[in-house]
């Protein structure tokens, strides 16, 4: 017997207080919690898991098999097919608990279906199949029958204790079943005493192979129809007061329902997903927080309301008289851009009509950039990288050098190379994957590999199933299906029929898992009810460890999976800050790095000669590794908040790299690998947006638009239309009298260029002493004068902020809460796949939050991260 | 130097040794499974595909038809419908880019959805679904994208077919080697096997594709998209079943595959916007060799639906050499020289951004000449002798080519011109749709490209779906 199990069961509290979740409901009962090892309440919003709100470790989450047979009705489930609720994993410590105490209860609160149900009909049981078991209570006809193994009955439990005949009605009714140590039985029902018997064995005779499963036996065939609202087991025998107590509780006494996870009201809806857009691309160009045209600001419900200098524009139920709406629909607004269409008029009119109510605030135009639609549910396909990974974890294989080089590179979208929708595939992939298939099986010791999963070298089909279901589980990132199962069956009667050996077969068997898009994709449940559901145990496993390490879960984290850990949020934090140990955690977070500052752009960097005549592809190399080690040392060996990467006073150069930034260094760096380097406030130098590998998306000019878009795109989250067609784009050459800054104020002073590109070209100010490659520079080539002074807007806010150096810029956005919020949304999309939307804004924030009340580290963002239910959870789609 | 043509054969033959052998023709000659019964019964299949340039033709310059830079489409316009006055403003809202959302539009007459999709399907791809609801017929590849084409800072500015739900349709092949292997090419490393290993990584096969096709079908836990994009691969693990284990090139006469390309591509390509330096030499070899593939991957019917691209939207290089048409000298492109820039301030881009329809506009007269030489030159290698169908009619006339381009006017000054008047022109479709004329159609792309679907008999239309359609009539045959 386990020693926490045990230490729980000499807890004796009469009040409950719940954690579910990792946060406190409330939920007070008069019921005792002394000996309580699973309890259920059903109030799950949705999805085919039910937890275990015992707070007893382990945690027995059950799981329904087929949704569809079951409907979710507040706290209560019911039951109206034949399906199976089974527990995730064995229920080994559950046995051994009973067992040491020799005494046990059942308690469920049900309403029968039916009047009449045989087989016993399974309502809760603990056992194998139909005839090996701990317990069962089920329904026989129109009466409880209570079967319990011991060593004075067979091991089906039988005989078994019976309710009194005419004892189940279809009405909601309490059955609690006790066992003692000494053999005392009882059954009640509705707080009375029904029934009672005796046994002259002990449970020793129990078996730990069993499963907990409601409404049906282990195995099928003995389904029970009906509603579970509450049910409950001991470890040891309640007594006649508690009995009458629990009953009197009722069934709703632990209800915690709340309202589904991350739900919003219909009306918040309609404007994040109908009316935000609109006025996010149409009208907040001039009527937002900086641009308060007119005075009026659309951004914020508070300043919407309270309308321009001269009136109120929004008058909620009242479109005929409103502004806002008579303005657009007589096309006098947007000024000087296409009208809106008929549609979104209609949409602005019907909003006021049904009383103007706000959804997220302020309207933040990047939540609109992609629209509304579910964007969720692109199943990923593998990256190079994470194939490689993935590769290396399953088979401790490296496969790296042949993916490279076989594999089509993944393109970018939105910012990264691993945006779900964009990671197709083509007829070369097919070829490739076919084809490293083959290399890794011609890699690998398939006797020892195989050996992991089975001893049993046969070819015959239980032994052969065994292996595949066992290997492919561990391959597969899942348990094998059925039909799984059949297709890579035939694959090694096959080889059996022409003769083939075993190894020949499993190493076939192999080549078609890695072919299968259960390997090569991520596969998650995605069929539902429309809202949202619990992942399945290994495809969150298999989130967490993608998200992590950029690989497939490890054993330790497969086994949590499987006993139900990972929806134990202290669990999960567990396997998270385990994981975070692991070098695969640094190669992930610099893979994100990369993408986000698309560092292999500097592999294809070829500057001017004439402008850069010292530039050699080992410097771009440099500039790429200073920006790595740079972020390895900070967030990894530092520790430090991620914010830091934007100031942080040190950096890692090479000599080379030290003479191209006109660094002065005590001692000589070395020429090959980097050094840390601390900056002076002299270089003008902090953080990674003074490093060359950023500096140089500016192009040979050090383009003011180039870098102000970077700063504001990717430090900021900031929205910038693209330039009208009639915009002639080409960048105005510099001159004498004529630098970046000169070029950058005129077009801001430009009355039809000017309200953009002053919310983004003054962000590049500070970084007009550094040149295409980064260098430091006092003047441009044609003898300018170069400032590092300058005014910027950060999105979202009111007002400009005046700044005279380039560091005194660099620390105002380190602790700026945009710039810090902007990391977190980026590294959530590189860790989602996908661009984020409005529906993901309030998920979002509470994890940033989260993260930035714990610290702001890497580590404290991926917990925030992991432990979210937005992250824990997908949204499901209902099937068409 | 004038390129000298190539021709297809020749070429395929001439680079090395190739390895299609013409018995191959026989062997794709399945039994359409899963054809249209209109294909079957008229022995012609349905084809579609779209055919993009880069910059467009200012509308002003369209209007002096085949006296101006339409001047090379004059020997096919008895194949052709020139549609004018098509405008795709839907895709002009305000504050966005004709070079991507024009380019995005172009096919598909909506806006894109983001960096790397369209705002939904493109015609060809509505089209293809329609007519081949359950695959393609055995032996001719998924939808196969290709171009010639260097800027590339979205994926709409190169690549021109789509599916439904906006993603692209297929990977890019950017270099006339990999439109050989993808086409042509051998996949499955099969060939050496003997006939046991061949039989056992056929099992291998065959257990993949049940795979796939357990998480394409009703029991799959996959939501739409996510199914949707794994019956994409499994459309491709049939395509390299078919090439791996039923399709057997001749490798005796052997030539090889196309020598690898000797102009940038991938980032190289697009070195931050700045445009690269390119010969019109290096530029037509490596675009007709390309051209020469794809017409022949046509051809021999290994390809019914797809794009290709000549030039990407916003295209950015300096293009310098003589350029010359039907034997004469027209001009001598030196973007660099004469715009008296270096970077991406000296590319040929800059003659659309300089257009004024008061002046003569040689330099980007001279360009869209080309640009249409080159289109020419592609459905010239689908119209010859050997292209003549059952019908009687060239493979030309029988597909539908849809031609199209990122932007119409080039002129400034009106943001609401920029995308009116886009270039378009299409084939006849196998009597489809009118040929042999210019039209000026008044119309919005998005109307303009429902009848296209409306003439193929597709009942799926693009764009919104509450939006009163006005159908072209005058386009329909």
């Amino acid at each position: 017997m386990s020693r926490w199990r045990s230490s729980y069961i000499g807890l004796a509290t009469i009040s409950l207080w719940l954690l579910v979740g990792g946060g406190l409901l409330g939920a007070k009962a008069d019921r005792a919690e002394e000996g309580l090892l699973a309890l259920y309440n059903f109030c799950e919003p949705s999805g085919p898991i039910i937890q275990d709100i015992s707070g007893v470790p382990p945690s027995l989450p059950l799981r329904i098999e087929l949704m569809q047979r079951v409907q979710r009705e507040g706290s209560q489930i019911k039951v109206t097919g034949d399906t199976r609720i089974k527990s995730l994993a064995l229920s080994e410590e559950l046995v051994q608990v009973i067992k040491q105490a020799n005494a046990f209860s059942i308690e469920a609160w049900i309403t029968p279906g039916l009047k009449q149900q045989k087989g016993p009909a399974r309502i809760v049981t603990l056992s194998r199949n139909g005839s090996e078991r701990c317990f069962t209570l089920g329904q026989d006809g129109d009466a409880f029958d209570v079967r319990c193994r011991s060593t004075q009955t067979n091991a089906n439990g039988i005989p078994s204790l019976g309710s009194k005949d005419f004892s189940i009605r279809p009405e909601l009714t309490h059955v609690i079943y006790t066992r003692s140590p000494e053999g005392q039985l009882k059954l009640y029902l509705n707080g009375a005493l029904n029934h009672q018997g005796h046994d002259e064995g002990t449970l020793q005779a129990w078996k730990t192979n069993v499963q907990l499963g409601l409404a049906n036996e282990s195995d099928g065939n003995r389904a029970w129809k009906g509603t579970y609202h509450l049910v409950a087991l001991f470890g040891r025998a309640l007594n006649e007061q508690e009995v009458a107590a629990h009953y009197q509780a009722g069934s709703q006494a632990l209800d915690t329902s709340v309202a589904p996870l991350l739900v919003r009201s219909p009306e918040a809806r309609f404007f994040d997903q109908e009316v935000a857009p609109i006025l996010a691309n149409h009208c907040l160009e001039c009527h937002d927080s900086f641009h308060t045209k007119g005075g009026l600001d659309l951004s914020k419900q508070a300043s919407a309301m309270k309308g321009s200098k001269h009136e109120a524009v929004i008058l909620p139920g009242d479109p005929e008289g409103s502004v806002l709406w008579e303005s657009v629909w007589h096309d006098d607004m947007p000024e000087d851009r296409p009208a809106l269409s008929l549609e979104q008029k209609q949409v602005l009119k019907r909003w006021i009509e049904q009383g103007a109510t706000w959804g997220l605030d302020p309207i933040d135009p990047v939540l609109f950039v992609h629209g509304h639609q579910n964007q969720e549910n692109w199943v990923r396909r593998l990256t190079r990288e994470e194939y490689v990974q993935t590769i290396g974890t399953t088979f401790q294989i490296d496969i790296r050098r042949q993916a490279m080089d076989i594999l089509p590179t993944d393109a970018r979208a939105d910012g990264f190379s691993n945006t779900a929708y964009n990671l197709t595939v083509d007829l070369q992939h097919v070829d490739a994957y076919a084809e490293l298939a083959s290399i890794i099986v011609q890699k690998l010791d398939i006797k020892a590999f195989a050996g992991r999963f089975s001893k049993q070298i046969k070819f015959t089909d239980n032994d052969m199933g065994a292996l595949i279901q066992s290997m492919g589980k561990w391959i597969l990132r899942g348990p094998v299906q059925e039909h799984e199962l059949f297709a890579l069956r035939g694959i090694t009667t096959g080889v059996a029929a022409t003769g083939g050996s075993y190894e020949q077969a499993i190493g076939l068997v192999i080549e078609a898992m890695l072919q299968s898009p259960r390997f090569l994709y991520r596969f998650e449940s995605q069929q539902g009810d429309g809202t949202r559901w619990p992942l399945e145990p290994h495809a969150l496993a298999n989130r967490v460890s993608y998200l992590l390490w950029g690989s497939s879960p490890d054993a330790a984290l497969v086994q949590a999976a499987e006993e139900g850990l990972l929806y134990d949020s202290d669990r999960l934090k567990g396997e998270v800050t385990r994981m975070l140990e692991d070098s695969r955690a640094i190669g992930r977070s610099e893979a994100f790095l990369i993408d986000w500052l698309n560092l292999n752009r500097l592999n294809q960097l070829s500057p001017s000669a004439e402008y850069f005549p010292h530039w050699s592809p080992q410097l771009a190399k440099a500039m790429q590794e200073e920006t790595i080690a740079f972020f390895r040392h900070l967030v990894w060996e530092q520790k430090r908040p991620l914010h830091e990467l934007f100031n942080a006073r040190f950096t890692f150069l090479n000599q080379a790299l030290a003479n191209h930034y006109q660094i002065q260094v005590q001692e000589e760096l070395p020429l090959i690998g980097l050094q840390k380097t601390e900056l002076t406030a002299d270089s003008r130098r902090g953080g990674l947006l003074t490093h060359g590998s950023v500096l140089s998306i500016g192009g040979d000019e050090a383009s003011m638009v180039a870098r102000g878009l970077f700063m504001l795109h990717e430090v900021l989250r900031g929205v910038i239309q693209d330039p009208p067609p009639c915009v002639d784009v080409t960048p105005v050459p510099t001159g004498s009298g004529l630098s970046q800054r000169v070029i950058a104020t005129k077009r801001i002073e430009n009355k039809s260029c000017g309200g953009c590109h002053s919310k983004f070209e003054p962000l590049a100010f500070a970084m007009e002493q550094f040149d295409g490659l980064g260098r430091y520079q006092r003047q441009d080539r044609h003898g300018n004068l170069l400032r590092e002074d300058g005014a910027l807007h950060i999105p979202g806010d009111s007002t400009q902020q005046p700044y005279a150096t380039s560091l005194e810029l660099l620390d105002f956005i380190a602790n700026h809460p945009r710039a810090q919020a902007t990391l977190t949304w980026k590294i959530i999309q590189f860790a989602m796949g996908r661009p984020l939307t409005a529906e993901d804004a309030p998920a979002v924030e509470a994890i940033h939050q989260a993260s930035m009340e714990a610290g702001g580290t890497w580590a404290s963002l991926m917990t925030a991260l992991i432990t979210h239910p937005w992250f824990t959870t997908i949204q499901t789609e209902q099937p068409q | 130097m004038t390129p000298r043509p190539i021709n297809r054969r020749a070429a395929l033959k001439g680079l090395g040794s190739i390895s299609i052998a013409l018995p191959l023709l026989e062997e794709w000659c399945f039994p359409a499974l899963g054809s249209s019964s209109e294909t079957s019964s008229a022995a012609i299949p349905v084809r579609s595909f779209n055919l993009f340039f880069g910059l467009g033709i200012p509308a002003p310059l369209q209007e002096e038809g085949f006296d101006g830079v339409l001047e090379p489409l004059k020997p096919l316009r008895d194949k052709l419908l020139i549609m004018r006055h098509v405008d795709q403003v839907r895709c002009d809202q305000s504050g966005i880019n004709a070079h991507f959302d024009g380019a995005s539009g172009a096919f598909t007459a909506t806006p894109p959805q983001g960096e790397a999709k369209a705002g939904g399907a493109s015609i060809d791809q509505l089209i293809l679904r329609h007519h081949y609801p359950q695959g393609q017929p055995a032996g001719v590849a998924g939808t196969v994208v290709a171009g010639t084409f260097f800027r590339r800072s979205r994926v709409s500015r190169y690549v021109h077919s789509y599916r439904p739900d906006g993603t692209v349709a297929a990977t890019m092949m950017e270099r006339p080697r990999d439109l050989f292997d993808r086409i042509f090419g051998q996949v499955g490393q099969v060939s050496g096997q003997d006939a046991q290993q061949q039989h056992l990584k056929r099992s291998v096969l065959d257990s993949v594709v049940e795979q796939y096709k357990y998480y394409t079908g009703g029991r799959s836990p996959l939501g739409t998209s996510s199914r949707s994009k794994v019956a994409d691969h499994l459309d491709r693990i049939r395509e390299f079943e078919q090439r791996a284990f039923t399709l057997h090139a001749d490798q005796a006469d052997g030539p090889g595959r196309p020598k690898p390309s000797e102009l940038l591509h991938g980032g190289l390509a697009d070195p931050g916007g700045e445009g690269i330096d390119i010969t019109l030499d290096a530029l037509t070899t490596e675009w007709r060799l390309m051209a020469d593939l794809y017409a022949t991957a046509i051809q021999m019917d290994r390809v019914r639906f797809g794009a290709l691209t000549f030039l990407a939207a916003g295209e950015r290089i300096r293009l310098s050499g003589d350029y010359t048409y039907m034997g004469q000298k027209r001009y001598t492109f030196e973007d660099s020289r004469k715009l008296n820039a270096s970077g991406s301030q000296g590319c040929s881009h800059e003659w659309w951004h300089q257009f004024n329809e008061k002046k003569d506009n040689e330099a980007l007269r001279a360009h869209a000449h080309m640009k249409m030489r080159e289109l020419a030159y592609f459905m010239q290698q689908l119209d010859g002798p050997d292209c003549v169908e059952a019908n009687d009619k060239t493979i030309l006339e029988n597909m539908l080519l849809t031609i199209s381009t990122e932007s119409g006017d080039g002129r400034h000054n009106d943001v609401k011109r920029e995308l009116s008047g886009v270039f378009h022109a299409i084939t006849g479709a196998n009597g489809r749709f009118k040929t042999g004329q210019i039209a000026d159609l008044k119309s919005e792309g998005l109307d303009v490209y429902n009848t296209m679907l409306r003439g193929m008999g597709v009942k799926a239309r693009l764009g919104p779906t509450d939006r009163e359609s006005h159908e072209v009539a005058s386009i329909l045959a």
